[in-house]
């Protein structure tokens, strides 16, 4: 059958002037009130949490079980008396954690170490992140270099230590160096996994809208995959914290500062298990506060802008 | 509202038992036999697309001619290659062969799904399209706000994607779409994903803005009424290969309701042909 393409005309047959308007019978001010009670009834106001109903859902829960486990460590001192130079109870360790703080060597230990993590996470950041996003936009770099930052993301850091005592000796740049093989992998591949969770669409709006690879790259691509960036930076934290109390504990002495990880190596040097527990009390508690005060809210913030926060029923 | 009149020439007044009537465009010849002395919005000559080398022809030797204001409505059944077509006059996609010409230059598009920002609010999002636009910052805010009154959205203005509904999406996509300010509007399915009564709105919100802003508009849709609703012309497409098969022109004497017995009995021819077609493909 050969194509045909036919026009037709049709011609409405006896439409009155009132007719034609139709549904816009009436005015347009008529047509808005239509559609805006169409929106209120298509939409619901999404009830906010107070401060109160916040504080007793997120930082209640876990409060009263720390304390329920400490309840249970005293108890289990008091009932079954161990050995305490090998069990010590939570009030020795206190006095531990109040020893070392009264000395300033509490202070001292976590400033180095804050501020070591805080500045090479940062400088992990620098690397990771344009490193993320030309693997994440280059295909041939990413074929070649993607499995071996995979590779170097499951290769725990530790390793690296006794390589960067011999490259750069007992001083700060071990630390950096360890702190970065931790950090960096793991920020490039979640800025990668953002980038490509970004739905096609949203590119194509932009190259609609006429943004230029600048253009896209800032106003379309990073923000799009703010979701997976997010959580390599947070998983980049954990492996900047984590890498650095593994280089502190190995590498001590040199011109490397005294961290927390050099207190928990000269805590066991003492064999003050009081004092080991307090270390690692206050190595968790340190990461577990950054958690809290940077990433959860940004993350929450993040996630509730774009309606990907589920807090309901739960 | 105008009432634009069409051509007396090719009138009929019992739709479905009428002669072939006046080819306007054929895929022999191109339509620009007919088309020479007007001025012309949008040319596609001999497009052919490919997926591949060695994929399925999608599309085959489109010709068709669009005049500027001109309400196009191109209909066909899903994967008969609409959305191809749009992407390719969009620039999206690159034609096998033939060209694609758009007179303004680039055209604005509209997805089925809205594809707003998600981390950007109504406003933002269509501030968004002006900035790129060129329109500098002290400006945007305010336009943005004219342009969500225009589909009356000024309330919303500061919500997010997410805590609007469907329809309002598609309203703001439709600001952000008109923020680029570009003579033609391609729209892909833009409704498809919307309740009857919610379309039925946008439809004449739509219309609305066609009249008030004059711009060319190529509806792509596999709803048949909603084309017989909207369109100043139907384009029927074919499948596999995907052709224009039928175009059928309707006389714009004003808005007019999809419930009308004219869009029923346009519709109801339409989608006889329509039928046919699919069944072609049946053996
Ligand atoms: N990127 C692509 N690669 C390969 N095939 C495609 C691609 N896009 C569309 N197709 C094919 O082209 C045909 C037409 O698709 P499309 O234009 O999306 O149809 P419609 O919009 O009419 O539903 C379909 O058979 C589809 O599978
Ligand atoms: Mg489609």
């Amino acid at each position: 059958m050969p194509p045909e393409t036919t026009t037709d005309t049709i011609v409405p047959g006896s439409r009155e002037p009132d007719a034609v308007s139709g549904s816009t019978a009436g005015s347009h001010a008529d047509f808005r009130t239509l559609e805006a009670g169409l929106d209120a009834l298509q939409t619901s106001p999404l009830a906010e949490k107070g401060p109160w109903r916040r504080f007793a859902d997120g930082v209640l829960p876990p409060v009263v079980l720390l304390l329920a486990l400490i309840a249970a460590w005293q108890f289990y001192i008091v009932i079954a008396k161990p050995r305490p130079d090998l069990t010590p109870g939570p009030l020795d360790v206190l006095t531990s954690i109040t020893d070392l703080w009264s000395t300033g060597h509490l202070q001292t230990a976590v400033v180095t170490s804050l501020s070591r993590g805080g500045i090479g996470f940062l400088i992990a950041v620098a690397i990771g992140t344009p490193l993320g996003l030309l693997l994440a936009e280059w295909r041939l770099l990413r074929r070649a270099l993607g499995p071996l930052l995979s590779g170097l993301q499951v290769l725990p850091s530790v390793a690296w230590v006794p390589a960067a005592i011999l490259w750069f000796g007992l001083s700060d740049a071990t630390v950096y160096f360890v702190v970065l093989m931790g950090a960096v992998p793991s920020i490039a591949n979640g800025l990668v996994a953002g980038v490509d969770q970004i739905p096609p669409q949203l590119r194509r709006v932009g190259t609609v809208l006429g943004a230029n690879r600048v253009e896209m790259a800032t106003l379309v691509v990073l923000p799009a995959a703010m979701p997976g960036y997010l959580a390599g930076l947070k998983q980049g934290w954990a492996f900047s914290w984590r890498s650095l109390m593994a280089a502190e504990i190995i590498a001590v002495g040199g011109s490397i500062g005294f961290g927390l990880g050099s207190m928990l190596q000269q805590s066991r040097e003492l064999a003050d298990l009081p004092g080991v527990l307090a270390t690692i009390l206050v190595i968790l508690f340190v990461g577990i506060l950054v958690e809290l005060v940077l990433f959860a809210p940004a993350e929450r913030r993040l996630l509730r802008r774009r309606g990907l926060y589920l807090t309901a029923g739960r | 509202m105008s009432a634009v009149s069409v051509t007396e020439r090719d009138r009929t007044d019992i739709p479905g038992n009428r002669p072939p009537g006046i080819i306007v465009s054929t895929n022999t010849a191109p339509a620009a036999i007919v088309a020479a002395d007007v001025e012309t919005a949008i040319r596609v000559e001999g497009l052919s697309k490919r997926f591949g080398k060695a994929g399925p022809v999608v599309l085959d030797n489109i010709n068709l001619t669009i005049k500027p204001g001109e309400f196009v409505c191109l209909l066909g059944a899903s994967g008969c290659g609409k959305s191809t077509l749009l992407n390719i006059i969009a620039g999206l996609e690159h034609p096998s062969e033939g060209a694609v010409t758009v007179a303004s230059g680039k055209s604005a598009v509209m997805f089925q799904e809205s594809a707003l920002f998600p981390w950007l609010t109504a406003s933002r999002n269509v501030e968004l399209a002006l900035k790129l636009r060129g329109v500098p910052r002290g400006r945007r805010r305010g336009e943005a706000r004219e342009l969500l009154d225009l589909v009356n959205l000024a309330d919303a203005a500061d919500k997010r994607p997410h805590e609007l509904s469907g329809g309002m999406r598609q309203r703001v996509a439709l600001a952000r779409s008109l923020a680029q300010d570009r003579k033609v509007l391609l729209m892909d399915e833009p409704f498809a994903a919307l309740d009857a009564i919610t379309r039925d709105l946008l439809h004449e919100e739509l219309e609305r803005v066609w009249r008030e802003t004059g711009r060319t508009i190529v509806f792509v849709t596999h709803n048949v009424r909603e084309a017989a609703r909207l369109g100043q012309r139907v384009l029927l497409m074919s499948s596999r290969p995907g052709r224009i098969r039928n175009e059928w022109r309707i006389e714009d004497n004003g808005p007019r309701r999809i419930e009308s017995p004219e869009v029923s009995r346009l519709a109801i021819e339409i989608t006889n042909h329509l039928r046919e077609e699919i069944r072609r493909n049946a053996a």
